[in-house]
């Protein structure tokens, strides 16, 4: 008789699951130690013999107190992650709505959502970029068509059109997979729930508020989270789509530490901000946890 | 004028099919132009025309000096495909025994796990580029697939834990009383069997490695430049080259929608980790 499973595999089940941990933690964890020791020193990484003067807060004070730079991108940051989050979760129910009834033609419709995802975000605000160009940008051309004042207006110039062209690249981009995302939620309700709605004769719209949002509430919460998190951290877009400007009017906190850590080469002080955005990233990463082995544990 | 039930609900799926149209459009209207873009000569791109002779100059040009596209291309290649032959067979493993065995602190550490795929990319690289600088891994591409594997080490567990869990575990089970190794068990039922999943696991990570901007930026200046850095090349004097960036984002994104295309099913419970079921 063979011993038992368990017994044989009392160690290799820690040897299988030792790699991969290790290269988590040696690639998450210690980074984000070292970025802590960092944010106390201060450190030019232009010089050899980094980081050079212990300086305890001075990196968090100087942040808070002497640098409206830092309080723009903050402000710009929750901003854009508010109203990012709001439109993109509000389009992509409206789309996932429509689209989950199924059918060759809604289907047909689904997979092609998949290609805007695929495109990466660097792309995408060279993309935008394009699409606005004040002097040959189909979007440009087509909201002059519909709006005349403005025709020819110099988007990404403009303090204010700059940050709603981020909001529309980054909205374009994330709707498809959230959509995707939703339907899928949609498509787990069950059916009988909403055919009782049916028979009682409520409204389109009562089910929708009445059975289909709550019961998606889970799925939706999901959804908010996660594009909370990538919304907060956005870098890609803004760094190609506008670096930042014009003068500092759409710089995300992402964006603000990689120009004083690559541009000003002053680690320490760009280890210290990215170290507060780290603080409402563990608490959105904590609710996303619970949400998810919620569902785990229920299943 | 009164409509019969049967009247509103023609009216109605006629409304949501232009809404989905619409949708649609907008949708897809940036990625084609874009795909026109690149086809057209210099002077037909300053002039919003969708007619034009079309032209595959700009994608012979992209691929010379002083682009040299085909070098990113090459460097942008061997980063994903190293990447995911390191990272899926390590994530395998983990996966497997999260799947089938009772490990101590199991879902604490599933939670870290995903947890750290949520810390900000510029948090992570300010060590990293301090790290690379002393062991001199600073625009190398064994610096990036490093840097690649542990950006998709997460994902890769997870997917492969998801379908793991779903392969029954009574053939394991019989195997290992007939007296087979657990090492034979996995090579030989359990990896045939997820085989579909490995696949889908391998290409979603292929796909964030070449989509990946944020470290190559940084990590990187002349030698292993990947495709999505190697956009800026476009940015002349005179302005963007916009013919020549249409041409390069069509070399970027063009094989990711095949095989974004390939995996369509699993992509987005693969995304979400298994939040969505």
């Amino acid at each position: 008789m063979p011993p038992k499973p368990t017994m044989r595999d009392k160690h290799l089940k820690y040897v299988l699951v030792a790699p991969a941990v290790l290269v988590v933690f040696a690639t998450a964890i210690w980074p984000l130690l070292e970025s802590l020791r960092y944010s106390f020193y201060a450190g030019r990484l232009s010089r050899p013999d980094f980081p050079q003067a212990f300086i305890g807060l001075e990196n968090y004070t100087w942040a808070f107190l002497e640098e409206p730079a830092f309080w723009n991108s903050l402000w710009v940051t929750l901003l854009f992650t508010l109203i990012t989050v709001f439109l993109t979760t509000f389009f992509a129910l409206a789309f996932a709505l429509l689209l989950a009834p199924g059918g060759r033609f809604r289907v047909g419709i689904q997979s092609l959502l998949i290609l805007p995802f695929a495109m990466s975000p660097a792309l995408i605000g060279v993309s935008f970029r394009f699409m606005f160009n004040p002097e040959f940008g189909l979007f440009d051309a087509f909201f002059g068509a519909i709006i005349p004042g403005v025709a020819d207006i110099a988007w990404l110039s403009d303090p204010t059109l700059a940050f709603w062209v981020i909001v529309m690249a980054d909205v374009w981009g994330w709707i498809p997979f959230l959509t995707l995302v939703l339907i899928g939620g949609l498509a787990s309700i069950p059916r009988e729930t909403l055919e009782a709605g049916q028979v009682d004769g409520a409204s389109g719209l009562r089910i929708l508020c009445d059975i289909t949002i709550p019961q998606l509430k889970p799925v939706l919460a999901v959804v908010i989270i996660l594009k909370a998190i990538f919304s907060l951290k956005t870098f890609d877009l803004v760094y190609m789509l506008t670096n930042g400007g014009p003068g500092d009017a759409t710089q995300t906190l992402s964006h603000y530490v990689y120009f004083n850590g690559f541009k000003y080469s002053n680690i320490g002080y760009s280890a210290a901000v990215a170290w507060l955005m780290v603080i409402p990233m563990v608490l959105l990463t904590y609710a996303y946890a619970r949400l998810v082995f919620a569902k785990e544990s229920s299943d | 004028m009164a409509l019969t039930g049967r009247q509103k609900k023609l009216i109605w799926n006629s409304i949501q099919i232009v809404l989905i149209l619409i949708f649609t459009l907008i949708m897809l209207v940036p990625i084609a132009w874009i795909a026109l873009a690149a086809f057209k000569q210099h002077v037909d791109v300053y002039q919003l025309k969708l007619f034009f002779t079309p032209t595959w100059e700009n994608f012979r040009i992209v691929f010379e000096k002083p682009y040299e596209l085909g070098e990113k291309l090459k460097n942008s290649t061997i980063v994903a495909t190293a990447t995911v032959l390191i990272a899926i067979p390590i994530a395998t493993c983990a996966a497997y025994s999260f799947s089938r065995f009772e490990l101590r602190g199991r879902t604490l550490l599933l939670v870290l796990i995903l947890a750290t795929q949520f810390v900000p990319a510029v948090v992570i690289v300010l060590p990293f580029f301090v790290m690379f600088r002393d062991l001199g891994l600073l625009d190398t591409l064994q610096g990036l697939v490093l840097i690649n594997t542990a950006i998709v080490m997460p994902f890769a567990i997870w997917m492969i834990k998801g379908f793991i869990d779903g392969i029954p575990i009574d053939t394991e089970e019989a195997a290992l009383v007939d007296g087979s190794t657990r090492m034979q068990v996995i090579r030989n039922i359990v990896l045939p069997m997820a085989a579909p999943g490995l696949v889908t696991a391998g290409i979603f990570c292929f796909i964030i490695a070449w989509n990946e901007f944020l470290f190559a930026l940084i990590l990187t200046n002349r030698e292993a430049v990947t495709l999505p850095v190697g956009l800026a090349l476009f940015k002349a004097e005179e302005g963007d080259l916009w013919n020549l960036l249409a041409a390069a984002g069509i070399i970027i994104m063009v094989p990711m929608f095949i095989l974004a295309l390939i995996i369509r099913k699993h992509f987005v419970q693969g995304m979400t980790m298994g939040a969505v079921r």
